[in-house]
Parts: C-alpha cells; structure tokens; sequence
C-alpha cells in the first residue's frame, strides 16, 4: 500500500536519482552521491540531538525553522566536501572515476562508522521531528524536488547546461570549443552533492534514526539504476525511476521472501526491455511538441 | 616594429614513447595568410596541430601566439585566445541539434551568468538572443538553416563537415585550423569548399592553417605551404617554390604517391 | 616479534591471495568484453554456500528447514572444487540472461553495470531466501587431519591461513600458465587484445567470452569457499564486501592486467593485516584509501595501460 510514508520515501528515492543524474549530464560517471547523502543526515541527526539551540524538545519535536536549517547546512557541508574532493576526482576518466567515487563511499561510510561521535553501528537514533506524521514531510521533500527540477530544467536552456551536454558528447571537442571543462564537471558535481546532502538531512528527520548503512555502495548503484532505467537524458527520468524503483519493494510485499528476488529481476532485465529507459528521448520530443502546441493554440 | 606572427612554432619536438612524430619543427604563420600544411601519412600533421590547439603537450619547443608563449595551455585557453580547429574525423555534438552545436560555441559571445540564466532574467535573455542570431547568422551562411533542429548525428556527411566549421567559427577565432577539410568530397565539392574558405578569410578577417591530402587544393588556396615528412619540416614557402622543391618531389614518390 | 610480524604477514598475504582471486576474475571478463561485471561479489558468496552445503553442512533458512543438509558429505578439497565449479556455471547463467540480451543489441557499457547489479541482487536474495540470513560455520571436519597450527621460522601461523595462500596461489598460477601456454588459454588473450583480429583468426570470440565467465565465476566461488572454511560465512551479503575490495584491487592494479590483479591483491592484503588492532574498524577503509590515493596519482593504476584517446 502506498501510504504517506513510502511518498516521502519514494519522493527521497526521486532526489537521490536526481542527484546522481546532474554529473552524468555532464558526462561523469560519478556514484558519490551516497557519501553526501550519508554526509548531510548524519550532520542533521548529531545537529539535532546535540545542539540545544536549535530547540529540540524533550518529547520529541522540533521547530520547522531549525530543520529547514538544517537542510540547508546539509546541502553546504556535502557541497564543501565535494569542493574540496572534484578537483581531484575529475581529472579520472570513464570507470576510473565510478570507482573513485565507490571508493569515496567507502571511506565516508567507515569513518561515520568508527567516528565518536557518530554512533558507531548503532548510530544516532531519537532524531526530533519537526513534524508530528508523515504527512508532513511531503511538502519539504517535495519543496526540494521541485526546486531541483527547476534548476535542472532552467540548465537546458543556459550556456551551462548546453556546456555540461556538450562535454557529455565530446569532453574534448567542448573544451576546444573554448569550455572549461573542469569548472564545468566540477559545478555538476557539487550541485549534485548539494542536492544529495540537503536529502540526507530530510530523511535523517523522517527516518528517526541514522547510521552509517544509510550511505553504501549497493545504495549507489541502486539509485544510478534510478537514472538508467528511468531514462538518462532528462531529470525526469531520474525522477521517474526514483519513484517506481522505491515503491517497487514495498508494493512486493504481498509476494513474500521472494520480492527482493523480483525486485533484482527488474533491474537484472530493465536495460535489455528498456535500453534508454522510460522517458526515452523520443518521449522527450512528443512531450516538448505537445507543450509547444499547447503554447500556440488559443485558450478557449 | 614589424608585428609579430600571428602563430609561431619553435623547434616543436613531440615523442609519443619511443616514437618521434615531430623533430623541431619550425615556422610562422602571418596574420590574414592561409597557411598550407602537407605531407605523406604519417608526417605529424595531425599531431602539429594537437600541440598547437593544446590538445597535446610537446616534448620540447614552444608555440607562440603574437611573439607570447602559449606552449602547454589547455585547449580552451587557447580558444578564447582566438584559435578554433576542426577536427580530421569529425567530433560533433551527435546528441544535439545543429543549432545546439552552435549555441554551444557561442557560450562566450556574449556571456551570460548562471545566477542570471537560473532567474531568467532580462540580462539572460538579451544575450540568449544575440547568440541565437548570431548562430542564424552562421546557419545561413554555411548553408545549414533548413537543418537547424536536426540531430547533428542524423546529417549527412558534407553537412555535417559545414557544421564542423561553423561550430569553430562560432567561438569567433582570428586563427582557424583546419583539419583535412576537403576528405570524402567530390570535386565540385570541392570547389565550393575553396571559394567558402576564401569568402569566410574575407568576412571573418581569419587567418588559416590547413592540412589537406589532396595537394591540389591547397595549391590553389594557400598563400605559403609547409611540407612535413617524418616529423620533419622539409619545405617552407609558396606553392610553387613547394612544388618544384626536390625533397618535396622524392618524399611524395619514394611513398608511392603522385609529385605534388 | 619477528614471529608476530611474520604471521601478520602471511595473514595478510593470505588474504590478499582471496583479493587477487576476485580482482583476476573481474579482470577476465573485463579483459574480453570491456566491462565490469558487478555481479561478481554475489558469485563469491554463492561459492562459499556451495561449498558448505556439498560438504553435508546443515543449513536452517530462517528456521524453514531446520537442520536440513546434503544426505552426503564431500571432503572439503572435493567441496571446494566442485563449488566452485558449479559457481562457474552460474556465472554463466549471469553471462545468458544479463550481458547477451545487450550485446546483442550493443548496449553501452554502462547498461551492463545495472543489469549485472541486478543479477547479484537476484542472486544474493535467492540466496537468503533458500538459506536464511543467519551466519554459518564450516562443519569442523572440513580440516580435519591438518594440524591446527604450523610452526614455520619460529611463528605459529593458522594452517588454514597456509591453505589459504597455498591454494590461491596454486589458482594463480594455473590460470597464469594456461593463460600464457594452452591453445585455449592464449586464444582468450588474443580475444583480449584485439577481438576483430582474433576472430578473423578463427577464434570463436563468443566462446572464449563465456569461457571468460566461467573461470571469472569459479575464482570467486573458490574464494568464497575459502573464506567460508578460514573465517566462517556471516551472512549471503560477505560477497559483496569482497567484491568491492576485489575491485578495488582491480583498479589498483590496472584494469585488465593479470599481474596487476595480483600484485594489487597481495598489497592491499599485506597493508590491511598491518593495520594494528585499535583501529581495526578503520581496515575497511584503507583498501580504499589507497585506491583513491593511487588514482590520483597514476589514473590507469599501478600496472595499467594509458588509454590513448585518437585525436
């Protein structure tokens, strides 16, 4: 059943999709989202139940004002962090770079494991809530989603965003043509960790609790599945794919033991049923027609 | 004071391993000439002008843009520069749209914000337009506006050798290297390439440097020419004095191929 | 100490032996169709559940079939080899259902990376759901007749630690021989180098792929079994940790060269087992660390190839 708390979760599935999808726009193959995403809950949770100025309650609660706060530290802190590491990560090329950034998941997620102050095993649990239900998360995560769609959808009609296609086509042919293709690649990906970790600190507060298996390897190529198999050519894809593949295991349920197996079968076969996934970029064209149709017939 | 040249190479050495591709390398390219670059396969053409266009570093030598160095600067340093190139086997934006290709090359001319573009601001949208006409103005003169729209992957193979020069043109160089521009053209294509060439020299006040297989050509478009074989400059001057040159003669036939 | 040092070392070694193991099994079939095949890791858990389960060892599947086993019981030198085997062909399974359909279609690289991600999850699940999640030792028997320790330069190391090593290191070199010497085994190279050429030479490029699987999924299922007998297997999930160490390896080493599979392995080993035990929770992560640091460093690995891109 598709109750209000798998929304948030199928809403959070969807800006984690987006946020593997920005570096790939550009043509990088990067599968650090995870660790941001693991950066930004776990500076939500050890915030909120650390820091009294932010007014967590004793029974639980917490003001709305401090928890957008939070989503926006998250987001800065991932986006430092991705600062600091994409200078030296995107110099790699094609599967070099994936597994770097595999590698960076790692690293993240062991050291939030064998930090102090970050719960070991157990992690963080007890996380306040700024809201008393579920209900109440689908306005920010989709507040979120629909800021990230703006930006991605706003990028295909600047100069950087026809830059990120462009070095996705041809890296060198872009850079010959006078992009600089590092500040390129390096913008997507902070935007992307930036989107990732403003996520972590939502589902940080939503999930109640936090540790380190929130960010791991097998999360990353999950959500890259996301992108591949909701279709890679637009922000919708992603966003598609984050929604369907998140409810997929919950939906399942019904069938028992056997749903993760079904769940592994529908990634295992996407790619040969759907080769461009499901918003292909002939559904784009129907779509982009449509919408201009729209625009000149006259409104009755 | 007489001006410096446009482009210079010094002594341009390039090593790929145990191979030497190019061995000191010397010549200079006047402002407003059409520079000729021939040679058997094989000679380094194609390398010279990576290392000039930034794409590969020399080994040892230097390249100079008006008398200052600009050896080992990445490729769009150089571009901004004023230096475009094409390449010999084409690389197009296959995903975008011709005009896309453009737009793209046009990223600089005006600039934009990003802040700006996000808001949709007026600013964005002045300079969107200016690039749009700008790449209209290009589409018609290349003969590419009726393809506008289309996938660059989708054309056709001289269409898509024109879009290749409109997209170096559109970054608005003053040098403009040309990688074998003529390949796969038949001769009244070929025609119609030599007189674009000279209509855009005119137009764009462009220098140019070419690298053709079919020495003809190049023999009735360049101003001076220089002859590479083995890595090795064996003849600078105007196609003439090329022609008649006797290491000219033996590199072309020790090859097998035909006297220039 | 030196006793101390060298039984960290042939730990380390030993497990390094494992990693190189996985890292030669991915760089088989990368070495012929270019990719990666991330379904690697749960072949390596499913090796070390054959191998347990052909020697009689009882399994409970969440209490659904308690104190089920085998009606016989294979010694273990024979478990492991036919476990790893049968993983062989499982890999082969993987090859037919996830990378056909889309080399078929000449899919781009990165379609095969999902579609392998979702053939380990199947398998890996399929696994839980017939064995449970729960955590299995390997019968006591399985060693039986070795003494349980060695004594060698004045060191007592674990002689399942020497099994270890003498066995990856007897994998090691058969595959490198037959690599090198037989038909079949240069042939594979020679699809390696340069597929066209290879097939314009007679060679059954699509042969040798699936030969390329199926020794892949035999070195990890071997690895599994291993792990399984020195350690004990916690859980059908153990694959996965070794699977990214192996790729990390993998990488480390250069991608698609046998040597730097191993001389990676047996690095990334030898570092971990020197890691002293205070910060044993941060070993996970040195595998890692060390990958990310030679990347930047040298990006094609420590053996690899540069890629030259044609301008």
């Amino acid at each position: 059943m598709i109750d209000n708390g798998l929304l948030v979760q199928m809403l959070i599935g969807a800006l984690l999709g987006v946020s593997v999808y920005l570096p790939l726009a550009a043509g990088q193959l990067s599968l650090a989202t995870p660790a941001f995403y693991a950066v930004g809950g776990t500076l939500a949770a050890l915030l909120s139940t650390t820091w009294p100025a932010l007014g967590a309650d004793a029974d639980g609660s917490f003001p709305l004002a401090s928890f957008l706060l939070e989503l926006l530290l998250g987001g800065l802190l991932a986006g430092v962090l991705a600062l600091l590491v994409g200078r030296l990560v995107l110099r790699l090329q094609g599967i070099y770079l994936a597994i770097a950034t595999i590698a960076l998941v790692e690293i993240v997620r062991v050291a939030i494991l064998n930090l102090p102050f970050t719960g070991g095993a157990i992690g963080i649990f007890g996380i306040p809530q700024p809201f008393p239900t579920a209900v109440g998360y689908l306005l920010p995560a989709l507040g979120l989603l629909a800021l990230a769609g703006w930006v991605c959808q706003r990028l295909e009609v600047m100069p950087l965003g026809r830059a990120m296609a462009a070095i996705r086509n041809d890296e060198l042919a872009a850079s010959c043509m006078g992009i600089d293709t590092t500040r390129v690649k390096l913008t997507a990906f902070v935007l992307s960790a930036v989107l990732a970790g403003s996520t972590g600190a939502l589902a940080a507060h939503f999930l109640n609790t936090w540790n380190a298996r929130q960010g791991s390897f097998d999360t990353a190529v999950t959500m890259l599945a996301f992108v591949i198999l909701g279709g890679s050519r637009s922000w919708l894809g992603p966003v598609l794919g984050g929604l369907l593949l998140t409810a997929l295991p919950e939906l399942l349920r019904p069938v028992g033991d056997g749903r993760l197996v079904l769940f592994g079968l529908v990634i295992l076969l996407g790619p040969s049923v759907f080769p461009q996934g499901l918003i292909t970029p002939g559904l784009l064209e129907r779509l982009g027609r449509l919408g201009e149709r729209a625009e000149r017939e006259p409104q009755p | 004071m007489t001006m410096p040249p446009l482009l210079e190479v010094q002594d341009l050495t390039c090593h790929f391993g145990g191979l030497v591709a190019l061995d000191r390398v010397s010549f200079a390219v006047q402002p407003g000439e059409i520079f000729g670059l021939i040679g058997p396969n094989g000679a380094g053409k194609t390398t010279l002008f990576n290392l000039i266009s930034g794409v590969t570093t020399p080994t040892a030598g230097a390249v100079l843009w008006r008398g200052a160095p600009i050896t080992g600067l990445p490729p769009h340093r150089l571009n901004r520069l004023g230096l475009a190139r094409t390449f010999q086997n084409l690389r197009l934006f296959d995903g975008m749209t011709v005009l896309e290709n453009l737009l793209v090359a046009l990223q600089r001319r005006p600039r934009s914000g990003a802040l700006a573009g996000l808001l949709a601001s007026n600013s964005h949208h002045q300079a969107e337009r200016q690039r749009q006409e700008t790449a209209w103005q290009l589409l018609e003169e290349l003969a590419l506006g009726n393809l506008a729209e289309r996938e660059a992957g989708t054309l056709a193979y001289g269409d898509r050798r024109r879009l290749e020069m409109a997209r170096a043109l559109a970054t608005g160089p003053e040098l403009l290297l040309l990688d074998e521009p003529a390949a796969g053209l038949n001769p009244s294509e070929k025609d119609d390439l030599c007189q674009l060439i000279v209509a855009l020299r005119q137009r764009h006040q462009l220098t140019l440097m070419i690298i053709e297989h079919h020495v003809p050509l190049l023999m009735r478009l360049c101003d001076r020419m220089a002859v590479l074989d083995f890595g090795v400059r064996i003849a600078l001057g105007s196609p003439e004095q090329v022609r008649r040159d006797p290491m000219v003669i033996e590199a072309y036939l020790g090859t097998g191929g035909a006297a220039p | 100490m030196i006793e101390a040092l060298l039984q960290t070392l042939l730990n380390g070694a030993a497990s390094g032996g494992v990693y190189a193991l996985v890292a030669l099994g991915y760089t088989l079939v990368f070495s012929v169709l270019g990719v990666i095949n991330f379904a690697l890791g749960a072949l390596f858990s499913l090796g070390g559940y054959l191998t347990y389960l052909l020697m009689g060892g009882p399994i409970s599947a969440n209490g659904g079939l308690p104190g089920w086993g085998l009606p016989f019981g294979l010694p273990f030198p024979l478990a492991l080899l036919l476990g790893a085997a049968l993983t062989g062909i499982a890999s082969l399974g993987v090859e037919r259902l996830a990378f056909a359909p889309l080399r078929r279609r000449n899919a781009e690289p990165l379609l095969y990376l999902i579609t392998s991600l979702g053939a380990g999850l199947v398998l890996v699940n399929l696994l839980q759901m017939l064995m449970g999640a729960e955590g299995y030792a390997f019968p006591a028997t399985a060693l039986a007749g070795l003494p349980d320790a060695v004594v060698l330069g004045g060191a007592r190391i674990r002689s399942v630690q020497v099994l270890l090593l003498a066995v990856c290191a007897a994998a090691v070199i058969a595959l490198t021989l037959w690599l090198e010497r037989s038909r079949s085994g240069r042939a594979l190279k020679a699809v390696a180098e340069d597929a066209t050429t290879a097939r314009l030479l007679g060679i059954n490029s699509d042969a040798m792929l699936r030969l390329a699987f199926l020794l892949s999924g035999a070195l990890a299922g071997l690895g599994g079994g291993l792990i399984g007998v020195s350690i004990s297997l916690p859980g059908p999930y153990v694959g996965i940790g070794y699977g990214l160490k192996g790729l990390a390896v993998l990488v480390l080493g250069g991608l698609g060269s046998v040597p730097g599979a191993i001389a990676g392995g047996l690095l990334m080993g030898l570092a971990e087992a020197l890691v002293p035990g205070e910060a044993s929770g941060w070993r996970d992560a040195l595998a890692f660390a060390i990958l990310f640091a030679v990347l930047l460093l040298r990006p094609t690995g420590l053996l690899g190839r540069r890629l030259l891109e044609k301008v």
